[in-house]
């Protein structure tokens, strides 16, 4: 069974688009529809439609997997629609936990990390190998997720345990914490290294109390008291 | 540049946020390059972009937790720094655009939730009528335009009409490197740090020393 690339097309395209109509009622439901839509042939169209108006919400990038997993499903015409849905609720919550890790959590700040040093070192070199790496895993798994869940079909959530999940999130978490230490290397040598240390503490704790309205606030109120002071 | 034509080329990068791709060109040190270079000063573009992403590096959009919006703080603070510099001083500019771009961060992610009520309805309209599945999902573009628009026009209307008197507080890229790179310790700290990390921090941390003393 293949997909077919005028189909493959279709659904990577209209995958881009699968927050666009983000709300707190449905989610990416219409996004999810609409991408199934699309991609699924003619005469599974208002079936399609009818069934899945509901809820969806998994990583935009992992979403992918169950697009293609789904529409196999209807081009097979063995699994009746409770069936289906049935296997989009249990793998959107696993995809959206594995992409939510990987991709916001892991891959995406070490890149910028990186770019923003490279950047004010650098120049615009940080933000063009930000743009190329990040769109290199990005894109892997729109364009991988789309083929393996269409040739896997419901096999496809077994693929959270291979190593373009588990391996690259290690990497990019030794990246990060190597970043993280490196960034030091972006004050000049005049600044006042002593006003760093208790900066930091207040942000890190700041943070961990998620407390970003608190953070702003005291950032603006910083950057007063240390104005008047210099 | 004109202040509306700047407010539509930020709304059409901030797209990228939520409504179509995500590619990454709405994270503050791309779209600071950008705006850097439509302003003819593109290294100053970077540097700002570069600080304001450290600024907001830890803002995770995991579920239903909506962060303050540091994609349009990004824009907002690269956009009326250079709007404000047509009539004042960088110094001056400077601080302005800093406090411009933190209080957009608050307005964007409170506007967020009023963009997705609105798509809310959208997608009511859908329930009850399903062949307008296209528009209903498409018009999302719109509301995501007009949140980022709602936003920006002000500011950089603002931003681009306003004289800043001199008792106003100055501030050098100096005072704004050293927030940036604190609040961006604490954000990869945040992120990162656990114990089988620690070491590769520690690593990070000796290299970056060897590069300020060579």
């Amino acid at each position: 069974m293949r997909l077919g690339f005028t189909r493959f097309i279709k659904i990577l395209f209209s995958s881009f688009f699968i927050q666009t109509s983000w709300s707190f009622f449905s989610m990416q439901g219409m996004g999810f529809l609409f991408t199934l839509v699309s991609g699924a042939e003619k005469n599974q169209r208002d079936k399609i439609r009818k069934t899945h108006k509901g809820f969806f919400n998994t990583h935009p990038y992992m979403s992918s997997y169950i697009i293609g997993a789904t529409i196999r499903a209807y081009d097979e015409g063995k699994s009746s629609p409770e069936k289906i849905k049935r296997f989009i609720t249990i793998t959107q919550t696993s995809f959206a936990s594995a992409g939510d890790i990987l991709f916001w959590q892991t891959i995406r700040p070490a890149l910028l990390l990186m770019a923003a040093i490279l950047s004010i070192k650098l120049g615009i070199i940080g933000p063009i190998i930000f743009i190329v790496v990040y769109n290199i895993f990005h894109l892997y798994h729109r364009i991988k997720g789309i083929n393996d869940g269409y040739n896997k079909g419901w096999d496809v959530i077994y693929l959270l345990k291979s190593k373009r999940f588990t391996k690259v999130q290690h990497i990019f978490e030794i990246l990060g914490a190597f970043f993280c230490g490196l960034l030091i290397s972006l004050a000049a040598l005049k600044i006042n290294y002593l006003l760093l240390i208790p900066l930091t503490l207040l942000f890190t704790v700041l943070l961990i109390k998620r407390f970003w309205s608190m953070l702003i606030i005291i950032t603006v109120i910083l950057l007063l008291i240390i104005m008047v002071m210099v | 540049m004109n202040a509306i034509l700047l407010s539509i080329i930020g709304a059409a990068i901030l797209l990228d946020k939520y409504a179509f791709g995500e590619f990454g060109i709405s994270q503050p040190i791309v779209s600071g390059t950008i705006i850097g270079a439509l302003f003819g000063d593109i290294h100053t573009g970077i540097f700002l972009g570069a600080i304001f992403q450290l600024i907001f590096l830890g803002g995770l959009p995991i579920g239903r937790d909506i962060p303050p919006d540091g994609q349009a703080a990004g824009v907002i603070g690269c956009g009326s720094y250079f709007l404000l510099g047509t009539s004042n001083s960088a110094e001056y500019s400077l601080f302005l655009a800093v406090i411009f771009a933190l209080l957009g961060a608050i307005i964007g992610g409170v506007l967020e939730i009023h963009t997705r009520r609105y798509n809310e309805k959208l997608h009511h309209i859908f329930m009850r009528k399903e062949h307008y599945l296209y528009l209903c999902h498409l018009s999302g573009l719109v509301t995501a335009l007009m949140r980022t628009l709602c936003i920006f026009l002000p500011i950089f209307i603002l931003s681009n009409i306003i004289t800043i008197p001199a008792v106003f507080p100055q501030m050098n890229r100096e005072i704004l490197l050293i927030i940036g790179i604190s609040i961006g310790l604490a954000n990869a700290i945040f992120l990162f740090i656990k114990r089988t990390t620690i070491i590769y921090m520690v690593l990070g941390g000796l290299c970056g020393l060897a590069l300020l003393v060579l």
